[in-house]
């Protein structure tokens, strides 16, 4: 029977398991979202202390930072006296 | 696979829709020729339509890619199989070819998409972009990019959870897991193999630390930081968002190197890496750029003046060669080098690296054919077996090369390779 218009991931997922990897990729980022957004709900933070309270690489953070902002989430804030580092903040959505 | 076949017909079917392929098709086309364009990937446009701007003008590269493209799209004359593959090409006489051809499904229904992108927003999965070269994630559900053409979303299905999210906020309905491989049988009078070239991987030369140290990025890594579509929201270092302002450039990272099996030189990374370094002034006018290199070739029209003009705006040239990188507690990098000039060696600290990968041959030219053999030459590119005054012909009569399928070149040179191509194709259909 063809399945209908719209429903039809349904149907696929009826005939084929979705790979265990794809899942398990899709748990992580959840993970990692969450406890990033979580974060810069509390405070601005840059990428090393975003690191130090999550207790994740740097370059992960930023992998993942840069994911959120492309995705319209976080946004950036001010860069510090020496030009260098960027904070981060939950972006502001206008009502 | 669907028991649906398809066939076709057409004068000339071009392999691969780079900037070469593309202008091949055109040629082509304008000359009243129906011409197929297969292509791989989501998007025609090749490296070129990735690029931030192009030496030796600084023209911005998706200015020039965008007009181009849209008209090979629109061309009555020219239809373009996206996502699709060839799985071999039988000669059976002079202006007679057969090619089976499979395009694997979008998941999409591309006519009815219309790129609005809210499948993307409901899609929780993230992934490396591969048009990003990692850099950054994108969803399952995505525009391969923003001046993709077609702009019309694909689906991911390795990466897919099947959650059906971007089904429901798909306004038009247009995406449809049904979908499956298709395969034609396509009759063509003519072949232009027009498959690009390949980047080198630096994880070969385990001393550089590529994807050990993050700052150790590639040249396309850069390309892609410079574009107005970049990853970041400025230039930053991956392994820790700092903007840098001491980077280097280590030239010749897999070209002219026989012990990584590619002897040749690359003919555009001392180019592009010196319009990089132009660029990084602009965006990062505090920065200090060092091109560390064996020699500079700056033999096209206007190149020597760009490099002039480079060393005018203060990019530093070090004749060395780089042993080995390491990295420091602050991420920065120390390049260990031999000062040609002074023949000692010496060291250099820089907070973040980039490797001019060389050009490699794609060799997938080779397979495309069933019955006869595309000969490529000692370097693995397209063998031209009259180069001096045929440089289209190949080793099949009625089969013609294109850009840098037959060895490494620029876009002003792939252009006139295809120039080449499509007129040596036009005189061998017109002589029947
Ligand atoms: C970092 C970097 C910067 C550069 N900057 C400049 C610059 O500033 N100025 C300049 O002039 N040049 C520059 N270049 C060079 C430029 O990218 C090339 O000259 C140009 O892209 C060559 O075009 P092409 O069509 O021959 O190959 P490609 O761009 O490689 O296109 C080949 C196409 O064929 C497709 N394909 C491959 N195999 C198959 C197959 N089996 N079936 C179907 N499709 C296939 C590919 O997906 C691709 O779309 C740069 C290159 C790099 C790496
Ligand atoms: S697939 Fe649907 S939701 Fe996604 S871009 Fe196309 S029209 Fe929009």
């Amino acid at each position: 029977m063809e399945p209908e218009k719209g429903k039809t991931a349904k149907f696929l997922k009826e005939q084929q398991a979705v790979s265990p990897a794809a899942i398990e990729n899709l748990k992580q980022f959840t993970r990692i979202k969450k406890s990033i957004v979580d974060a810069l709900k509390e405070e601005e933070l840059t990428i090393s202390q975003l690191s130090e309270k999550l207790a994740m690489p740097k370059t992960d953070v930023l992998y993942y930072l840069m994911s959120l902002l492309k995705y319209g989430i976080v946004e950036k804030g001010e860069i510090d006296d020496m030009d260098e580092y960027f904070t981060y903040k939950i972006k502001k959505v206008n009502e | 696979m669907s028991e649906k076949n398809t066939s076709l017909a057409f004068d000339a079917l071009v392999v691969g829709g780079g900037i070469a392929g593309g202008e091949a098709a055109l040629n082509l086309a304008t000359n009243g020729f129906k011409v197929l364009v297969v292509e791989k990937d989501l998007s025609v446009g090749g490296k070129m339509i990735h690029l931030s701007k192009v030496f030796p003008t600084l023209d911005c590269s998706a200015c020039i890619t965008t007009p181009k493209v849209s008209e090979i799209s629109r061309h009555p004359l020219i239809t373009i199989f996206t996502e699709t593959e060839v799985k071999g090409i039988v000669k059976n006489g002079e202006n007679d070819f057969d090619a089976k051809v499979v395009r694997k499904p979008r998941y999409v229904i591309a006519e009815d998409c219309t790129g609005c992108q809210l499948c993307e927003e409901a899609c929780p999965v993230n992934v490396p972009d591969q048009y990003q070269y990692g850099l950054v994630g994108r969803k399952a559900a995505y525009i391969p990019f923003s001046i993709a053409s077609p702009r019309v979303a694909a689906i991911d299905i390795e990466n897919c959870t099947l959650c059906g999210a971007c089904e429901r906020a798909c306004p038009t309905k247009c995406i449809d897991f049904t979908q499956k491989p298709v395969e034609y049988s396509v009759k063509v009078r003519t072949v232009v193999v027009a498959t690009g070239f390949n980047l080198f991987d630096p994880v070969n030369i385990p001393r550089y630390g590529f994807g050990e140290y993050k700052n150790v990025i590639t040249s396309m890594q850069m390309e892609r930081q410079l574009a107005p579509t970049r990853p970041f929201h400025t230039i930053l270092r991956p392994g820790d968002g700092k903007m840098p302002d001491k980077i280097a450039y280590v030239l010749c990272t897999g070209s002219r190197d026989a012990s990584v099996g590619n002897p040749i030189c690359s003919q555009i990374c001392c180019m592009y890496s010196i319009k990089q370094a132009q660029l990084l002034m602009g965006a990062l006018p505090m920065a200090d750029i060092t091109i560390y290199y064996i020699n500079i070739r700056s033999f096209g029209k206007g190149f020597e003046e760009f490099y002039e003009q480079a060393k005018g705006m203060g990019v530093n040239f070090v004749k060395g060669k780089i042993g080995k990188i390491t990295e420091n507690a602050k991420g920065n990098l120390i390049l260990r080098y031999e000062d040609i000039n002074e023949n000692i060696l010496k060291e250099a600290e820089h907070d973040m690296v980039v490797l001019s990968v060389g050009v490699l041959p794609n060799t997938e030219s080779e397979k495309l054919f069933v019955d006869k053999s595309l000969q490529l030459d000692e370097y693995n590119f397209v063998k031209q077996p009259e180069q001096l005054v045929s440089p289209a012909k190949t080793s099949i009569k009625g089969v013609f090369v294109a850009g840098t399928a037959s060895g490494p070149m620029d876009i002003p040179d792939s252009i006139l390779s295809a120039g080449s191509a499509s007129s040596e194709a036009i005189s061998y259909l017109n002589n029947k």
